[in-house]
This record gives structure tokens, C-alpha cells and sequence, in this order.
């Protein structure tokens, strides 16, 4: 079967089904639950299971702990290897039940050992790697994902991944120079789904989305956290101005050659359903 | 009726935590002494109370009134400790009994029949016998159920069989404290809704009590009416429950050590096992040669030998090489544990267990720490995968230690890395603050996600430290500066707040300004001036 003459099927498929990577063709798996407010980060509404997610940029650890909370008050069970010492309050503010977490003070370099024993039973594993996976170790890493049907979220950039969230820009508001104290985070981050702009860590603690006309002006007219920013990113990409500098320059993203097209999700869907069909043989 | 099978004594000590102060601080009987906790008065001996003071005075009421009154802060501890070691005497007067409070204590009548007459002679018994050993007075109650015997105690009554319904329903709703804190707010409901006493609670239904109010007011309704409730759990004897082994010559191989704390561990279970319990947590204590001596407390979800032997050998692995290096870094995560900006930074490898010195451990105790019946340690339905689990992080503990797999909790404090209660995997949480107290100034939401420890240098613009005082900064703080060398200029600042705790004990005395900044990086920092030095405290990552 010629793959690029499957591209119209997919983007059919992509647009009335919901289904947009081949491997929720395949599997029917719901992802993960995540807050209302991330939800539109992800292609499906929540975290994807079998798969790899990288969540990188300045507050990452504070975006993956809000990505895992919804999860972990369904008992789904997490754990976090190489996070340092994470402050217990801020992970409860998330949101995350601390009854089903659990956090690994093992050494960095043995961070891929630790993880593939982790696999084995837990559903949502965050990591902070110590060291980048060789070719082999990360395909063996991201069978045993999709064969345990578990999400495993990264905080530095690792090809392979299916759902890059990147924060791009934070803006701290209500230091006020000396007369008041952090009160949120103005956040925008770039997924496959586009820009989107919401408070992490909100003013209780948890992700919020933004108050109406609080805030500067949401500029290039893509409206945070709408469902159809995903349509709106796929007919015309990187719509706000802002995101475009930024875009050229940062080295993380170089890396990853996944994501050097991953303002067209079509292109990401063709390698998904590639990938799938050379695995089946 | 209940009456017959629940009828209980109870002996309670008036004041005790006035009459526990005495004992600590060796105050002549007779002396005025008042116990204050949080600034108020909550118990004070007869003398003291016919001086006029009063449950909630403060101290300055009391030294009014009464100027020759000792004062002395609550000690729970002292309350306990001083409680449990005079009733000592019982222990070879009674089959059974139940501490149910510092102060107060249970006996089942039924187990008193074989060895009195009749229950005044039991009571007299008994309490002369306290009396004697003791020099406390004793106020003994009976009734139906514990709970009316506790009231009746406290007016030293002894309510005849079939009274006991009658003798509740007479009693005021306020008295319902007894079952603990939570109540308060549900007395006050009650209180509103023209319940006055327990009798007007008793006589509503058992299911509309429970639709409206859930399982504690069915509980509280319990109590009102005069039902017993559940057996309370005998005060059993220390000796019964634990396993001692002294060995010939000190170890320090911690497969010999396995081998026998799986011996150990299998008598202790019979042991428990015997006594249709289940145990759910358990105490391992080692003795070193030189006289040293490490406790632990582990839970263990499935309890067999293996585990013992599994737990005793890494408490022992750890506590040994802890002690080789002359200090204890098992205890703390945080020096075993990288810097994340260092994460390459090889750890410590973990000593060879046959480099030990010389002596080593030469007595193993194990403890029956929590027992329950086996329907309580069963595990739920609903606990998803929670086998699995276990197995995995048993796993890890196995290959990276105890200390490397940790579950999150929380306990008193002002910042998280005083609030951060990290505890190995099944062994129980030990808080040193409590939660539940009063922090003042303690950090709001956001509060920051990862906990640091270093020093810092803040800046103002011409580069002189920014001194911190109580009335605010001295400068303009505009730049910060790492360890590393590495310079960030901060963009935004809080206001700088200080805290100011512990000043009346200089070994507890706190003072610190804690100060957040965002720098141009767009990072944010949670930083504290202590000691004339800036501290990184936490970081929002």
C-alpha cells in the first residue's frame, strides 16, 4: 500500500472520527483523563496511553504534575524519577492524590533501569532522564510502553515521542515590585494542537484558564483553549506572530526530528500510520 | 438488653494532666497547680481550682488569682508515660483492661466476676490498691456501655443494671465530646436543632440519624442510646508480642542476619497468629556491639518471614554503613539524593556489607507494632492493582535501598521543605510538626514545586548584598547569583515577609525573611535570609 496515498483517509479520519494518530485506529485505548484546562493541549483530550510525551520549557515539572493529577484521583498509580525533592504541597495544589504517588530518589544514570521496572505495573510514569536513551534502548523502551498500554511523560525533549508540549513563554503576575507576592502564572504553550494560553499554577494552585480581558491581548486571533484551535492550526500554522522567533531559534527543538513539521499534524499522522505498518508487518 | 455483656468500670483520674505535672516536675501534693495549653488553662487541681481558676483561663488570670499556683505547659507525652507506668499495679489485679485515655481507663466487669463477690467489692478492690501505689485519687464509674461509664465516672456513680438508658438520656448533648474533636461541629447542630439531651438524640431513628448525618452520627446516635459499640481493644501486654534473639558473637553479614531474622520472624507471627490477629506493621530493633541501637517501624502488606528478613536486612545494611561513616545518612533522602542540576554526579555506592568494623549488631528484637483483626487487613476491591505495586516497589528498594522509593505526606511547617514529609515505602510516617497546629506565615498556593537547599547571593544594581529587615528590603534586589557562578537579573519581587517563631526557646527560635523573584529567564525563585545568608529554598519548575 503506498503510504502517501493514505493521507486523505487519515485527515478524513482525523477530522470526523476524533482518531488521530493510527495507533488509536488500532488500539480504541481512551487516554488518560487530564484538567479541563489541559485538555486541549492533547490531540485527544487527554494523556494518550501507549505513548510517549515530552512536556519541556521553563515550569515543566509543574505541567506534567497538573497533566497526571486528574489521573491519579482515578487511582491510576504514578511515579516521578530524577525530580529532585518535589515540594509535597505544590504536588497536592495540582491536584494530585498523594496517596498514588510515589517519587524515586534513585541515582540519574539509572534512570531507564528504574523506569523499565516501573512500566511493568504503573499507569503514568514522569521522568526528568539523566541522559538521552541510545537508538536501540528507546525502541525497546517505547515497545514495552505501547505493550503495557502506560503513558510515559519526559521533561526534556526525546524523539519518539507522539505529543510534544513545549512552554514556550511564562509570565509571572502579583509580585508587583515589592508590594504583593506570586499570584500565577500566565503560561503559553505550543502543542500539536497550537498555541495555547492558560495560568499554571493558577491562584489556588491549580492550572486555570485565563479570566476574560484580565490579561494583554491574546495576539494572532487564536482563542486559548478552544476546540477548534487544533482545526484552525491544521488550515494555517503558527498563526500568532509571537510564536514565530522563538520557533527558529530554540535549540531543543532541533533536535527532535519529529517535530521539525510539527506545525502540520497530517505529517506526524503519515509517520504514525507508517510506523504501524511496518510493526504489523 | 446490652446491660449484662457490656458493663464496664471505668477509673478515671480527676485532672490528670495537673496531676501528671506534678509527677514530672516533682511539685508536693497539695501546691495550687494549673496546666496551661496554648495559653489556656485546661486542667487544675483541686487546690488550684478552689483558688478560682477555671478551665480556659490564661495565665495571667492565674497568677491573679492564685500567685503561689505552679504553672506548667501540657505534655502529652508526660500524660501518657507517667499513666501507663502507675496502673501498672492492675496488671496483676485484672485479666484485661484498656487505656482509653491518659487518665482514664477501662475494666469489662464480666472479667472481674470469677475473682469478687460483687461489684462493689471489685471496686474497692481495686481502687484501694491503685490508691496505695499510686497516691492518685481515683473516681470509678459503672454502666452499660464504656461510654455511659465514663460519664458516670466522672460524677463517681455506678448506674444499676437497666439503668443505663435512663442514666444517658439525662445527660446533656454537650457531653458527646468524649468521641473525639470531630464532634464539636455536630454538637452544635444538634444544639440547634433543640437536641438538648442525649435522650432527645436517642429516641430519633437509627436511619434517618444515618441518612442525614452519615456514619459518625450514627455513631454519635449509638453512644446517646446506650448501644455498644465495638469491643474495645485490650491493653495487651508488651511481652506477649514481640521476639528477642541475642546472638553469640556480633554480625555484620547481612546474609546471617536474614537467615536469622527469617527464623525470628516466622516465631513471631506464630505468636501472633495464635492470638487470631493479623500483624500489619512491625517494629524492628537492632542492638549494636557497642551499644547503639536503631529502631524502625515498617508496614508490610503481605507480612511473612521473607519480608521480615527482607526489612531487617536493609534497616541493617543502612544503619551499619551509616555508622561506619560515623553518621546517619540513611535517615535523610536529601544527602543521598543528586542535585538536579548535577543528576551525572555518580552517588555514594553503598558500602560492601562484609567491610564492616568489627563488632556489629548482637540482639534483634522484632515487635508486633499494629494488630488487627484479619478482616481489617484485608485488602479492598477497589484498590486498583495495588499487588503489583507493592511487588514493583519492593523490587526497587531491593536493588536502590529503602530510602530510594518514597511516598509523599505532608506535616507542620512554614516552607515546603519543612511541610515535605518524604517516607520510604511501607514504613510509617514519623511528623515532627504537627499539621494541624497553627502556622503563621506559612507560604500560600503557588507555592514552588521543587525544594532547594543552597546559597545565594542577592544583589542590588551597584552589587552590594541586599540586607533583609523587618521592615522590608534595604535595596532594590537586582540580580542573583548561583553557586555555580551563574548570574540571572531578577525582573519582579515580592514583598519580603518575615517569620518570627520559637523565640522564648533559644534552641527553636526561627527567624527568617522569605522574598520570591522572577528573573529575566522567566524562572521563579522562593528565596530565604537566615543567619545574614540568602538561601535558594524552592524553585517553580
Amino acid at each position: 500500500m503506498d503510504v502517501m496515498s493514505a493521507a486523505p483517509v487519515i485527515e478524513q479520519l482525523s477530522r470526523e472520527t476524533g482518531i488521530s494518530t493510527a495507533a488509536a485506529l488500532f488500539d480504541k485505548i481512551p487516554p488518560h483523563p487530564v484538567d479541563p484546562v489541559l485538555s486541549p493541549l492533547f490531540r485527544r483530550g487527554g494523556l494518550p496511553r501507549g505513548e510517549l510525551v515530552t512536556v519541556t520549557g521553563e515550569l515543566s515539572l509543574s505541567c506534567g504534575l497538573a497533566t497526571i493529577a486528574a489521573a491519579t484521583r482515578e487511582q491510576k498509580w504514578c511515579a516521578g524519577i530524577g525530580l529532585g525533592e518535589p515540594a509535597v504541597s505544590s504536588i497536592a495544589d495540582l491536584g494530585v492524590d498523594l496517596d498514588h504517588f510515589v517519587n524515586l530518589a534513585t541515582p540519574g544514570e539509572d534512570w531507564l533501569r528504574v523506569a523499565s521496572i516501573l512500566i511493568e505495573s504503573f499507569d503514568i510514569v514522569l521522568v526528568d532522564p539523566g541522559f538521552a536513551p541510545s537508538a536501540s534502548e528507546r525502541a525497546r523502551l517505547l515497545a514495552k510502553i505501547r505493550e503495557r498500554r502506560m503513558s510515559l511523560i519526559s521533561l526534556r525533549p526525546m524523539s519518539g515521542s507522539t505529543e510534544q508540549i513545549e512552554i514556550a513563554d511564562t509570565r509571572w503576575s502579583g509580585a508587583e515590585h515589592g508590594r504583593g507576592r506570586l499570584q500565577s502564572c500566565l503560561v503559553r504553550a505550543r502543542s500539536q494542537t497550537g498555541s495555547h494560553r492558560f495560568l499554571l499554577p493558577g491562584p489556588s494552585g491549580t492550572p486555570a484558564s485565563v479570566p476574560a480581558g484580565t490579561l494583554e491581548v491574546v495576539t494572532g486571533g487564536v482563542p486559548a483553549g478552544t476546540a477548534n484551535a487544533a482545526a484552525e492550526a491544521r488550515t494555517a500554522p503558527a498563526t500568532s506572530p509571537d510564536t514565530d522567533p522563538d520557533m527558529d531559534t530554540d535549540p531543543d527543538m532541533g533536535t527532535d526530528p519529529g517535530t521539525d513539521t510539527a506545525d502540520d499534524p497530517r505529517w506526524s499522522t503519515i509517520t504514525q500510520l507508517r510506523q504501524v505498518i511496518s510493526h504489523v508487518g | 438488653m446490652s446491660d449484662e455483656s457490656g458493663r464496664t468500670l471505668v477509673l478515671t483520674v480527676p485532672d490528670w494532666p495537673a496531676v501528671a505535672a506534678a509527677v514530672e516536675h516533682d511539685i508536693a501534693p497539695g501546691r495550687p497547680v494549673a496546666v496551661l495549653h496554648a495559653g489556656k488553662v485546661i486542667a487544675a487541681n483541686a487546690p488550684a481550682r478552689s483558688a478560682g481558676i477555671t478551665a480556659g483561663n490564661n495565665k495571667r488570670a492565674v497568677g491573679y488569682r492564685c500567685p503561689e499556683a505552679r504553672v506548667a505547659v501540657w505534655d502529652e507525652e508526660a500524660d501518657n508515660r507517667h499513666f501507663s507506668a502507675g496502673v501498672g499495679a492492675l496488671d496483676n489485679l485484672v485479666a484485661r483492661f484498656t487505656l482509653l485515655s491518659p487518665g482514664t481507663l477501662a475494666i469489662p466487669l464480666d472479667s472481674l466476676r470469677h475473682g469478687y463477690t460483687d461489684e462493689a467489692d471489685a471496686v474497692e478492690t481495686l481502687v484501694s490498691a491503685l490508691v496505695d501505689d499510686t497516691g492518685w485519687e481515683f473516681f470509678p464509674g459503672i454502666a452499660g456501655t464504656v461510654f455511659a461509664a465514663v460519664l458516670a465516672a466522672g460524677q463517681a456513680r455506678r448506674v444499676e443494671p437497666g439503668q443505663t438508658v435512663d442514666f444517658l438520656s439525662a445527660q446533656p448533648i454537650t457531653t458527646l465530646e468524649y468521641a473525639g474533636a470531630e464532634a464539636t461541629a455536630l454538637i452544635e447542630v444538634f444544639w440547634q436543632l433543640g437536641l438538648r439531651t442525649l435522650g432527645d438524640l436517642a429516641r430519633l431513628q437509627t436511619t434517618d440519624v444515618n441518612a442525614r448525618f452519615g456514619a459518625f452520627g450514627r455513631h454519635l446516635h449509638e453512644l446517646a442510646s446506650g448501644r455498644a459499640g465495638a469491643p474495645l481493644a485490650d491493653h495487651v501486654r508488651g511481652e506477649q508480642l514481640d521476639v528477642e534473639l541475642d546472638l553469640d558473637a556480633p554480625t555484620t553479614r547481612s546474609d546471617t542476619l536474614g537467615f536469622l531474622a527469617r527464623q525470628l520472624g516466622a516465631d513471631l507471627l506464630a505468636k501472633v497468629r495464635r492470638q487470631g490477629l493479623v500483624c500489619t506493621q512491625i517494629t524492628i530493633e537492632l542492638d549494636a556491639a557497642a551499644g547503639q541501637s536503631s529502631s524502625r517501624t515498617w508496614r508490610i502488606e503481605d507480612m511473612q518471614e521473607n519480608a521480615i528478613a527482607d526489612r531487617l536486612r536493609w534497616q541493617a545494611e543502612g544503619w551499619l554503613a551509616g555508622v561506619g561513616r560515623g553518621s546517619r545518612p540513611g535517615q535523610d533522602p536529601r544527602t543521598a539524593q543528586p542535585d538536579p542540576q548535577a543528576l551525572d554526579i555518580v552517588d555514594e555506592p553503598a558500602p560492601d556489607a562484609e567491610d564492616f568494623s568489627d563488632d556489629g549488631i548482637i540482639a534483634l528484637r522484632l515487635i508486633a507494632a499494629e494488630l488487627t483483626t484479619p478482616i481489617g487487613a484485608t485488602r479492598s476491591l477497589f484498590d486498583e492493582n495495588t499487588g503489583q505495586i507493592t511487588h514493583t516497589l519492593e523490587r526497587l528498594q531491593g536493588l536502590f535501598g529503602p530510602d530510594a522509593v518514597l511516598v509523599p505526606g505532608l506535616q507542620g511547617g512554614w516552607d515546603p521543605a519543612e511541610t515535605n514529609l518524604w517516607t520510604p515505602w511501607q514504613q510509617a510516617a514519623v511528623p515532627e510538626r504537627s499539621p494541624a497546629a497553627p502556622w503563621p506565615g506559612a507560604l500560600h498556593a503557588p507555592r514552588p514545586t521543587t525544594v532547594e537547599h543552597s546559597a545565594v547571593d542577592v544583589l542590588a544594581a551597584d552589587g552590594s548584598p541586599v540586607e533583609a529587615r523587618p521592615s522590608g528590603l534595604g535595596a532594590v534586589p537586582a540580580t542573583i547569583r548561583f553557586p555555580t557562578g551563574q548570574t540571572e537579573a531578577i525582573t519582579d519581587y515580592s514583598g519580603s515577609w518575615p517569620i518570627e517563631s520559637g523565640w522564648w526557646d533559644p534552641n527553636r527560635a526561627v527567624y527568617r525573611t522569605r522574598l520570591q523573584v522572577v528573573t529575566d529567564a522567566g524562572r521563579a525563585f522562593l528565596l530565604s535570609k537566615e543567619h545574614g545568608q540568602w538561601y535558594l529554598t524552592g524553585r517553580y519548575r
